[in-house]
């Protein structure tokens, strides 16, 4: 089953999320931490990586095949980070699947007035938080006063936040810049607000958070401040569902995902199949009608085998990103012309191509590619379209076969030949009808 | 512009199996040798298993036309510290004898202006450094011996020698210049035994295969060459008499100045032409760019009862010579049978666009992978007035205008491919495969540079050097004035290593 983790703000506890979790019971098994220092876990100093780390061991111990973390505030930033190791192919964060990001704490420096940050420090000067201290935090981080018995719960997770974890968090660990590691993640997100939040609401999740997702939507939640889980745990929990149960619907099979975490994949290789397993980064060529009509020519060289939507971004991505395949015919125009010219005389000659019917479709590309085709009527001609669909077909069959769930699909293991150590695994069976433990993937589950 | 102080001896353009070897030779011999090289360097390490992110070909863009239009990108050209040696298949049958005489043999073709003999003493300098794998026995050649026992066969390997066997075609282990324990390689370390992970195209990481980066350029190093990774020359400089004096390169956005005594060009059957023809330089014969020949090499694929996994293995690990010269033959010259190990993304483009596959039909054969399997050829290519690379009036970044490579099979090509098709479907017949189809399919990038005795037939003499200009000389495969039925980068070392005999004992 996937798993969820969840990682609390400041001074709260895994305790924050049970009203949330309450209502996902079955999008997932439910994973919610103590961070170093708060709840029922011993104090700790952890610098930003020692979180991250420590996320790290949480997750490997577990070895979840599918999985979604969800940060709020302090838990933000550890899981936007956690998602940037996994894109860079951190074995102990394979299969991550989606992030959900609440009121979170950004990768930059956190935004958060002087005083207020020496204010919350100075709390911890006699050794402990008050209980006026801790109801005075909780009380200035919710839109309207939490009922009785949830508030009672924050403001004693405030008192029992260990010292050196509330002041290191504060003094340090917000304000470590992290946004170069962070960089750009292609993993889907979705970024919660709070309406009424102050220093990390919506405006600063667009200024801070979104721009290292480039797979994101951001989400207001009204009538809510800081404490979301506690605020509106019933709107949250909707949120986060809706967000996580197609992410999961897409994910990789359990067996080839552990073989990806697996020692047997260089971190190089599990990155860039991470990162192509996701959606592609937009394409900017193709018209919306050109994207139909190529979606369509995808579905019709590849029946039934690619999601033709996701294909058709990723060929938009390809020419939008101008690195091509090193060649192309010289009797077709550069390829972003070519294929907008090639989309369009296709359109055309099917007198509508995307909306025509599948025995429809393929006609009109046999007539193209037997030679049978005499005229286009402009665009490109009968000899260019068969060049152009010559190339087309090639793309279309190069982006699908690269997929890693094309790869679970055919049982195509040929990515896990070799790790990081200095000595490689390779195979050591070559012959047919012949096969290594390790391949049976079906019994790694 | 930063202008180098130094005056070096010797500027080679290229790093892989042209430039390398002569890198090597000629700083052993005292000389100051500078290597430019377009790509960047690369550990073994750094390889990855995958085809699209894999990072060691030339991908910038090229034109091809003709009816035979010919694939680049991933399909042939490298860049990279040690050229396209990052990303060879490692398959490296000798050059056969009759190949170098092909024109006196059949009246087609070019004859090459170097004795066979001659030549073969290279090639085995070369499978002594480089450390070859190969049978005991070589079926062909009775005296030929491989330092190194045979890798494993894969499935596809296996199917090939029962399909051979039924018809009486004898097959044996292929010649694979990887090492098949592990092995001390001077100056550079050890070179572990190959792992039988089948992505040598994607680039060796455990050194297994020979690449000029973690063989001849250790060499070249040591003996005080140096290699200059991501410099792209731009620009040859001569003198009032028209001799080179330096070349032009590009590093990091700045140009950049390196003077020399003598200019190497070895970046390949494309590169290297494209260059003189937009400098239009050595051209006096109007042969650069002429006589562009890729082999032929059609594939056949089927499908088996039995799970085969192709990727698994060194992906060409059996060879027969025995259609070298086939009896009754309707073609000049001939072609060697491999078995392939295709990974799936490869295969899937060469379904799509050479075997003209789409609909149920392709999803149906490419989710059925593990259990295909196929045996391709590299056939002999004649060159033809008709094939040839020129300018495209599209430049690149640096201003310089793209390749045009306008390839269209001949009469021979076709009655190679056509013979071909027959041989190896009837292998694929007997060795059980079923649902046999033919893809479409040409590679290497050969001529273009041609040597010869005569320098208005030819750019290079048979030392590589230019008719027209006696201090540059070329070295790669734009200089065979045949394309020969082996693959090609064997040959091009032993060139290499001649090359830089020629000049050692000719300079001035």
């Amino acid at each position: 089953m996937a798993q969820l983790y969840f990682l609390h703000a400041l001074g709260a506890s895994a305790r924050e999320w049970d009203e949330v979790i309450s209502e996902l019971s079955e999008v997932g098994d439910c994973v919610a931490l103590d961070l170093p220092g708060f709840g029922d876990s011993a104090d700790a100093d952890l610098d930003v990586a020692g979180l991250v780390d420590w996320f790290a061991q949480q997750v490997s111990a577990r070895q979840p095949q599918s999985w979604a973390v969800i940060g709020h505030s302090m838990g933000g930033k550890i899981a936007t980070l956690a998602a940037a190791r996994a894109r860079d192919g951190d074995p102990d964060f394979a299969g991550l699947a989606a992030v959900v990001l609440l009121a979170a704490s950004p990768p930059a420096p956190e935004p958060m007035a002087e005083e207020r940050r020496a204010e919350m420090v100075g709390w911890f000067d006699d050794g402990h938080v008050s209980a006026d201290e801790a109801a005075t935090f909780v009380d200035a981080n919710a839109a309207i006063p939490l009922p009785e018995s949830l508030r009672a719960q924050a403001i004693a997770d405030v008192q029992r936040s260990g010292r050196r974890a509330w002041t290191g968090w504060l003094e340090r660990g917000s304000r470590e810049d992290w946004q170069t590691g962070a960089g750009t993640l292609s993993v889907p997100a979705l970024i919660v607000a709070g309406g009424e939040d102050g220093d990390l609401d919506e405006a600063a999740q667009r200024r801070l958070n979104l721009p290292h997702y480039r797979d994101a939507r951001v989400e207001v939640v009204a009538g809510a401040a800081h404490l979301l889980p506690y605020e509106q745990p019933a709107t949250v929990a909707a949120l986060i569902r809706e967000h996580v149960v197609p992410a999961f619907g897409r994910t990789l099979p359990a067996p080839f995902v552990a073989l990806l975490a697996s020692e047997r994949v260089s971190r190089r290789t599990r990155a860039v199949m991470t990162e192509r397993h996701a959606a592609p980064p937009p394409g900017k060529l193709l018209s919306p009608q050109q994207r139909a009509v190529l979606a369509a020519l995808v579905e019709t060289v590849l029946p039934g085998a690619a999601d033709p939507v996701d294909l058709a971004a990723r060929i938009d991505a390809m020419l939008t990103s101008e690195i091509g395949d090193g060649w192309r015919s010289a009797e077709l125009p550069a390829d972003a012309e070519g294929w907008t010219s090639g989309l369009d005389t296709l359109d055309r000659l099917a007198g509508g191509f995307a909306d025509a019917v599948p025995a429809d479709r393929e006609l009109s590309l046999r007539s193209i590619a037997d030679g049978t085709l005499d005229k286009t009527d402009g665009g490109l001609d009968p000899r260019q379209m068969r060049l152009w669909f010559a190339e087309a077909r090639a793309e279309i069959a190069r982006q699908w076969m690269a997929l890693p769930a094309t790869m679970a699909r055919i049982g195509y293991d040929g990515f896990a030949v070799g790790g990081d150590g200095p000595h490689k695994q390779g195979y050591q069976r070559t012959a047919a009808d012949t096969i290594e433990d390790w391949q049976r993937l079906e019994a790694r589950a | 512009m930063s202008a180098a102080a130094d005056i070096a001896d010797v500027v080679i353009v290229g790093s892989g199996a042209g430039g390398a070897p002569l890198a090597a030779r000629l700083a052993a011999a005292g000389l100051s040798v500078v290597v430019l090289e377009a790509g960047r360097a690369f550990r073994p390490d750094d390889h990855v298993a995958d085809e699209l992110a894999a990072d060691i070909y030339w991908m910038e863009e090229r034109l091809s036309g003709g009816a035979d239009a010919t694939a680049f990108g991933a399909n042939n050209s490298g860049m990279g510290v040690g050229g396209s040696t990052l990303h060879w298949g490692a398959f490296c049958p000798r050059p056969d004898a009759r190949d170098l005489r092909l024109h006196s043999e059949s009246g087609q073709g070019e004859d090459w202006p170097i004795a066979h003999d001659e030549l073969i003493a290279y090639v085995k300098a070369v499978e002594r450094f480089i450390g070859v794998s190969g049978p005991k026995h070589y079926p062909w050649d009775d005296a030929r011996r491989y330092e190194l026992p045979p890798v494993a066969r894969n499935a596809p390997a296996e199917a090939m020698a029962r399909g051979c066997a039924a018809l009486g075609i004898t097959a044996t282990d292929a010649p694979a210049a990887l090492v098949s324990r592990d092995r001390a390689q001077p100056h550079w370390g050890e070179r572990q035994a190959c792992i039988n992970c089948g992505t040598c195209h994607q680039g060796c990481r455990t050194g297994a295969k020979a690449t000029t980066d973690t063989s001849w350029l250790p060499l070249a190093v040591a003996h005080g060459a140096e290699v200059r990774a991501e410099c792209r020359v731009v620009d040859i400089e001569r003198d009032g008499s028209g001799r080179v004096t330096g070349v032009v390169y590009v590093r990091h956005g700045e140009r950049r100045r390196q003077a020399c005594r003598a200019l190497f060009l070895c970046a390949g059957g494309v590169e290297t032409p494209r260059l003189l023809l937009n400098l239009d330089l050595a051209n006096s014969s109007g042969q650069v760019g002429r006589n562009f020949m890729a082999h032929v090499a059609t594939q056949v694929w089927g499908r088996f009862d039995a799970d085969m996994r192709m990727n698994r293995g060194y992906p060409s690990s059996l060879i027969t010579e025995d259609l070298m010269r086939a009896t009754g033959a309707d073609h000049a010259g001939g072609y060697l049978i491999q078995s392939l190990g295709v990974m799936p993304v490869t295969l899937a483009t060469n379904l799509a666009r050479g075997a003209g596959l789409w609909g149920r039909a392709l999803v149906d054969l490419l989710a059925d992978y593990n259990r295909l399997g196929g045996i391709g050829i590299n056939g002999e290519c004649l060159p033809s007035d008709d094939n040839r690379l020129t300018l495209a009036d599209e430049t690149d970044p640096y201003g310089l205008r793209k390749a045009r490579i306008d390839f269209s099979y001949g009469p021979n090509e076709r009655a190679i491919d056509a013979h071909a098709r027959r041989t190896m479907t009837a292998i694929w017949e007997r060795a059980g495969a079923r649902d046999i189809f033919a893809v479409d399919r040409s590679a290497h990038t050969i001529g273009t540079c041609r040597m010869g005795h005569d320098g208005d037939r030819a750019v290079v003499d048979a030392d590589g050097r230019s008719f027209d200009i006696d201090n540059l000389f070329i070295c790669d495969n734009s200089v065979f004035p045949s394309a020969l039925a082996a693959n090609p980068a064997l040959t091009i070392m032993a060139l290499s290593l001649r090359t830089a005999d020629r000049f050692l004992a000719t300079r001035g």
